[in-house]
């Protein structure tokens, strides 16, 4: 006892958070302690009572001290308060701290428990100002108890009822925590069936509750209140005076909005609507109050802003979907329902609003037809959709509400699959008698958008039929349908022989509809009565479709450029999707396309063909690459037997055929040509999005183990057989159709069909007509596409990297060569290089992509060898080559650009080799011979971005600080070199110069930050040099001013402050530039412009970045120089002039 | 506020500006035309020596003497004193009222050009015709080389006093001293904040 009064004493006059917990902890243990003794329930009953009367004699005070005199002595009174406040903290801390299964099912403990609750539950009564934040928590640690008993809920409520009009004074917090109370009470199956048994349908408790809680404004507080509501709404079962009460306690806070707060407190007003929205739609003896209440909310006109009607809607939607028995909580309402919402659609103008009305009458009259399990009866749904008919029907012949009313009748009639099957017909009859007068172009466009919008959405219906209940398959087994067939004929064809010839934007709009539709009509499947799929249309519509659209699509090829002005190709572009989805289920319209395609292309003359002939055969090529590989066909049955069996790769197949069959057009004609194999790129490229999008990227992995070797198994088939694949599939028909459209195997058949196709291409080409280099470049690129995507083993079995060198041709000394001799002896062979930059470029690429291929294994691996001996051979042969007089200009510079690039894909990954060679390329660069210079200009290829040839894509290996590493072995050393001395050979330092700098302006600015000052006086310098005395050629020095001036650009961009010593060398610098190179010269006028530009951009920058006084001195000259600057001949040197004016007219 | 003196002025969207930029055809967008810059590139192969920007800097780096539309583009983003549109768009700039003596192609080295524009008040009462005409003379003379001499007029007949008004555009000194004046000065630098 002395104990517990102890720690009371401590607790009351302790003020930190963490003492008082260690004190109920300590509390708790000590009862734990006593109570623990078994069947002694008097021992335990005496420490509780011991514990409960240690906090006496503060509770004493208060009942001795009446309020009115605790008013009198107010000091003393609030310092009793406080105290008396903790004491009974103390208690419920200790409950709180309590484990909850200590006070077992005991009798004893049972009456313990009821005292408890008894004496907390009194101070509701007489302690309001103290008492009630502590006895709400310890009531709710004692409700948790083992011993807690239902009655002694009923009597818990009854207690803190008693608060009446206080409760409302008391702090938010302490109601929080009656909340809560209430609601673990209410949500108690055991609570909640004595309050039933007791109370029944009057509902007693639920009534003081309401008058308790009733102007609750605590966003915390009411979220917990309208959980309680929804509660007694659902678990209870209030009489409908009582339900009335409830209705009008949360339904005065509809709409429901939040006051932005200064301090967040978790809760957003969209929190507060749902709880709301959850309360109205909690049961459906709220239907009588709710349903007018929110019509007549609705229906306040231009009162209601667009948040709170979409809120309404949402509202009534929740009640719809949620309330049960429709019949007679939803029907008697929808007449009125129907009668305010029509208008928001049919008149309405705000799109949210639009919505949220399309989402309520949809949820009717999924309502209406029942669920998953349980369908309504049908009356219920006819009624409805009946009642929607008769108003809307007329609208649709009224050109300005044909949307509207046609978004409204759909809404209704494809909310349920029943819905469909009954009404669709009658809709699509409407349509169609009004589609025989339209009002205007528009309202026939409007109409067929709505047919369209119908046949869209049986589509989705049709896709969901097994999803819901089992009736609704059975509805569309036994569907009418003659009269969607007969769409074609009756509608869309009329409509469209009607209006192909015109060109009216408007009429195009029509045409477009027709064109889409069409799309969907031949996408549309059917069940037969034995379940099974199959097309909507026959065969034989569906071809006179695809016929009719291919037209279309062929007419610009066959039309000539005068003929054909209009710009507008949108139409055609409709056309090519509706084709696209067309042949997506009916597989044998994409030969139906084909045929005459191709037939007109092969018509015309491609001997020497106009630009319009060219531009209309490059976009049809692209077209119908686009139709047949930018999706996987699906399998539906069709009532023609197919032409072949069904395989995910017919069209794709068919596709190469032609191309094949097409290739080439003419000899002459080398763009067309070449069009055919760009094509071909793009179609590897849609079908590999398209197994992309349909397998993951990672479909392939499965493969990976396999050895085959596809090359070789070419090789069996018959030489002939690539150039006469015409008629014939190049995958065998029992390859094609053993693999259905989800399977993986799609993809790597692809890349399978691919590679025969390249490879089949390859061994046609060469360097003469009808090849151009264009075309070779396509065909390059698509054979690196259809590589990479495969899997590195199987790229290995095919042997691809010696095909790789020898083009897929067929040579004699194929069988005993390795891969690795091969390449080796590609890249070290000089003699087809000449002078030409062409074959220099090429080589390049492929000498980049060589050297950084091999990864970097054992020093004394063969192919680390081979590289080895690759890199070597260029550096030195450079090496040499530099000092001969016999290499002009030309030749060197295509082997230095070879030799740099290969070297360059072995820096991408820093391959430490690369440092044996660099001193070698110092050495060649600083060479007295004039080629040295073109060696030092060619330094920064070393660092280059190459994304074109090295790029993640093509699993180059590039590391990530690659620059900064090549920058410190291959430029760092020069520093000293490169500055200027009289103990110097002036052609070397301007020769170390160019090195530096032509490194430098590939990089980025951190890599060589460090090293400013010097580099700063090296730009200078570069800057400043005569032109006449130079040691350097005039194209290698503006070669050097322009890099100088980039990486100025640069460094202001990034580092400003570093030039604040060198201003007067730079402006000056910068206006001699200027200024020499603005005499006119033909052969380098690109780069005397750039010259120009830079060096204008440069001044121009530094007025925004220095102050004044800086710059002041230089500010007249340099003004006059700017303003006959603006008068450049060339406009982008203008530009730069003006801006630079302007900056610097700040300068006074 | 004073009451503005045309209120409510025709207006022309920038699209229908003239501009030299419009001629650039733009590429096809059809749902096809994904991959046509990858397969149709004007520049198939961008690895080596032959700098892969040559032909579009050869296109941009052409040489263009000053020409009337280039004059336009100095002067029709100025913002109207009085509305928040520019003299482009209240067509009080007009292209085919820009002249330059000798035209584009006859220049040669640093002769003198004279730049004559012609301006049209969107009121002939316009109280603002004379700050707008020295906005328009303010730029030019920011912006153009020192061989230019400039005329900037009132187009004859869209004004009710264009004598006096060009009179006042045409004195050099009644100018020089316009723009000593703070408060002128601020006005012209606030209409001229548009211009880039």
């Amino acid at each position: 006892m002395a104990q517990f009064k102890q720690w009371a004493l401590e607790y009351v006059l302790a003020d930190d958070e963490p003492v008082k917990l260690q004190l109920t902890k300590k509390a708790a243990k000590g009862k734990r302690h006593s109570t623990r003794l078994p069947y002694d329930s008097r021992a335990s009953s005496t420490v509780v009572g011991n514990w409960a009367a240690s906090v006496h004699q503060w509770m004493t005070l208060t009942h001795s001290n009446d309020d009115d005199q605790l008013e009198d002595e107010d000091e003393r009174a609030n310092g009793d308060i406080v105290s008396r406040a903790k004491a009974l903290g103390f208690l419920a801390g200790t409950l709180e701290a309590l484990d909850k299964t200590i006070l077992r099912p005991d009798q004893g403990l049972t009456i313990l428990v009821q005292r408890l609750i008894g004496f907390f539950g009194a101070m509701f009564s007489y302690d309001h100002k103290a008492g009630i934040t502590a006895s709400a928590k310890a009531l709710r640690q004692l409700y948790s108890m083992k011993n807690f008993k239902p009655e002694m809920g009923i009597k818990v409520l009854e207690d803190v009822s008693k608060l009446k009009e206080d409760f409302r004074l008391q702090t938010a917090v302490t109601r929080l925590e009656l909340y809560e109370l209430f609601l673990s009470l209410v949500e108690d199956p055991a609570v909640s069936s004595e309050l039933q048994h007791k109370y029944g349908s009057s509902c007693g408790f639920a009534l003081d509750l309401l008058q308790l809680c009733s102007s609750e404004r605590d966003p915390r507080n009411l979220m917990i209140w309208f959980k309680i509501i929804r509660r007694l709404l659902t678990e209870f079962s209030p009489s409908p005076e009582v339900t009335e009460e409830i209705f009008k306690a949360f339904s005065a806070y509809f709409p429901i909005s939040l006051r932005s707060s200064a301090t967040p407190i978790g809760i957003t007003a969209e929190d507060l609507k749902e709880a709301v929205r959850n309360c109205f739609s909690s049961h459906q003896r709220v239907a009588p109050f709710a349903f007018p209440f929110l019509m007549q909310k609705l229906d306040q006109g231009d009162a209601v802003t667009v948040a709170v009607k979409v809120d309404i809607l949402r509202t009534i939607k929740a009640c719809i979907e949620e309330y049960e028995n429709p019949q007679a909580s939803v029907v008697p309402y929808i007449k009125k329902i129907w009668g305010s919402l029509k208008y928001e659609v049919r008149n309405g103008e705000v799109k949210e609003s639009i919505d949220a009305t399309i989402e309520v009458l949809r949820a009717i009259a999924r309502k209406l037809d029942g669920s998953k399990t349980h369908k309504h009866e049908v009356t219920l749904l006819k009624n409805y959709i009946d009642l929607v008919f008769g108003d809307c029907k007329d609208d649709l012949s009224n050109p300005t509400y044909t949307k509207q009313a046609g978004l409204l009748l759909l809404t209704v009639v494809t909310a349920s699959i029943k819905g469909y099957v009954f009404y669709n017909a009658s809709f699509i009859d409407i349509i169609r008698q009004n589609l025989r007068q339209p009002k205007s172009p528009t309202h026939t466009r409007d109409l067929l958008l709505l047919v369209n919008s119908i046949l869209k959405t049986r589509i989705e219906l049709f896709k969901n039929r097994k999803v819901g209940h089992p009736d609704d398959e059975e509805q569309l087994r036994s569907e009418p349908r003659t009269h969607l067939v007969s769409l074609f004929h009756d509608v869309y064809l009329p409509i469209w022989t009607g209006k192909a010839s015109e060109s009216d934007s408007k009429e195009s709009d029509v045409l477009k509809q027709v064109a889409l539709g069409l799309g969907l009509l031949v996408s549309q499947q059917a069940l037969d009565t034995k379940g099974e799929v199959s097309l909507l249309c026959s065969g034989a519509i569906c071809f006179e479709i695809c016929n009719l659209l291919t037209v279309t699509l062929v007419k610009p090829l066959t039309l000539s450029s005068n003929d054909n002005q209009s710009q507008d190709a949108t139409l055609e572009d409709d056309v090519v999707l509706a084709l696209r989805t067309i042949i997506m289920s009916y597989t044998d319209g994409y030969g139906h396309i084909l045929k005459p395609a191709r037939k007109e292309i092969q018509k015309r003359d491609w001997t020497g063909p106009s630009e319009y002939s060219l531009e209309a055969l490059k976009i049809l090529l692209s077209r119908l690459a686009f139709i047949g590989c930018s999706e996987i066909p699906t399998q539906v049955k069709s009532d023609t037997e197919p032409e072949h069996p069904y395989s995910p790769l017919r069209h794709y197949d068919a596709w190469l055929r032609t191309l094949v069959y097409l290739f080439p057009l003419s000899a002459q004609s080398l763009t067309a040509n070449s069009y055919i194999l760009s094509s071909l790129h793009a179609s590897v490229i849609w079908f590999r999005d398209a197994c992309e999008a349909r397998y993951g990227t990672g479909a392939l992995a499965q493969y990976s183990n396999s050895d085959k070797n596809w090359l070789a198994e070419f090789e069996q088939l018959p030489g002939t057989f690539f150039s006469q694949a015409e008629g014939q599939s190049i995958l065998p028909d029992e390859v094609a159709s053993s693999f259905g459209e989800d399977d993986p195997e799609t993809y790597l058949q692809f890349l399978r069909l691919s590679l025969f196709i390249v490879r089949g291409f390859y061994k046609g080409a060469n360097s003469e007509a009808p090849w151009s280099e264009q075309a070779l470049v396509q065909l390059a690129q698509t054979a690196a596409l259809v590589v990479r995507s495969l899997d590195e083993k199987l790229q290995v079995s095919c042997n691809l990297a010696r095909e790789a060198f020898s083009l897929f041709k067929t040579s004699e000394d194929k069988p005993c060569a390795s891969p690795l001799s091969v390449a080796e002896k590609f890249i070290c062979d000089t003699s087809d290089l000449g002078s030409s930059p062409r074959a220099s470029d090429i080589k390049a690429a492929v000498g980049a992509i060589y050297s950084n291929k091999y990864p970097a294994g054992p020093a004394a691996s063969e192919e680390y060898q081979t590289l080895k001996r690759g890199l070597e051979f260029w550096t030195n042969y450079i090496k040499n080559a530099v000092r001969s007089s016999d290499i002009d200009s030309g030749s060197f510079h295509s082997f230095t650009n070879v030799a740099m690039h290969t070297v360059a894909g072995a820096v991408a990954r820093q391959e430490k080799f690369v440092l044996d060679l660099i001193p070698i390329l110092h050495e060649a660069a600083a060479s007295p011979s004039p080629n040295g210079e073109i060696v030092a200009r060619s330094m920064g290829i070393l660092v280059q971005p190459n994304s074109e040839v090295l790029n993640k894509e093509s699993h180059a290996n590039i590391k990530r600080f690659y620059k900064q590493w090549a920058y410190n072995f291959l430029v760092r050393p020069l520093y000293d070199l490169a500055r200027p001395g009289s103990d110097k050979d002036p052609k070397a330092t301007a020769r170390y110069s160019i090195m530096i700098l032509s490194v430098i302006k590939n990089c980025p600015f951190t890599v060589y930050q460090d090293d400013l000052e010097s580099l700063l006086r090296l730009l200078v310098t570069a800057l400043s040099n005569k032109k006449d005395d130079s040691v350097l050629s005039e194209e290698a020095a503006q070669a050097q001013v322009i890099a100088a001036l980039e990486i100025l650009v640069d460094i202001l961009a990034n580092e400003p402050s570093a030039l604040k010593g060198f201003l007067k060398e730079i402006i000056s610098g910068t206006t001699k530039v200027y200024q020499e190179s603005a005499t006119s010269n033909k052969t380098l006028h690109k780069t005397l412009t750039t010259c120009r530009k830079l060096s204008l951009q440069v001044l121009g920058a530094l007025p925004k970045t220095f102050e004044e006084r800086y710059l002041l001195s230089f500010s007249r000259p340099t003004q006059r120089m700017l303003a006959s600057a603006c008068g450049d001949p060339v406009r982008k040197v203008r530009e730069a002039a003006r801006s630079a004016r302007a900056n610097w007219a700040k300068v006074v | 506020m004073r009451e503005v003196d045309n209120a409510n002025p025709s207006i022309l969207n920038v699209s229908q500006l003239p501009s030299r930029s419009r001629k650039v055809t733009t590429p096809r967008q059809g749902p096809d035309s994904k991959c046509d810059n990858i397969v149709y590139s004007k520049r198939p192969w961008l690895c080596g020596s032959s700098s892969s920007e040559d032909e579009d800097l050869e296109e941009e780096y052409g040489e263009d003497p000053v020409d009337a539309q280039d004059i336009y583009d100095l002067i029709s983003p100025i913002s109207d004193p009085e509305h928040p549109h520019t003299l482009g768009q209240l067509s009080v700039v007009q292209l085919p009222d820009i002249h330059l003596t000798p035209p584009p192609a006859e220049r040669r080295g640093d002769k003198l050009v004279t730049v004559t524009v012609d301006l049209t008040p969107t009121v002939n009462h316009c109280s603002l015709a004379t700050v707008i005409g020295l906005a328009v003379r303010y730029r030019l003379e920011q912006t153009l080389p020192p061989n230019y001499r400039f005329d900037v007029r009132m187009k004859d007949g869209s004004h009710a006093q264009d004598d006096q008004v060009n009179k006042q555009l045409g004195d050099k000194e009644r100018v020089a001293a316009a723009l000593e004046n703070d408060t002128l000065k601020g006005m012209l630098d606030k209409m001229l904040e548009t211009c880039v």
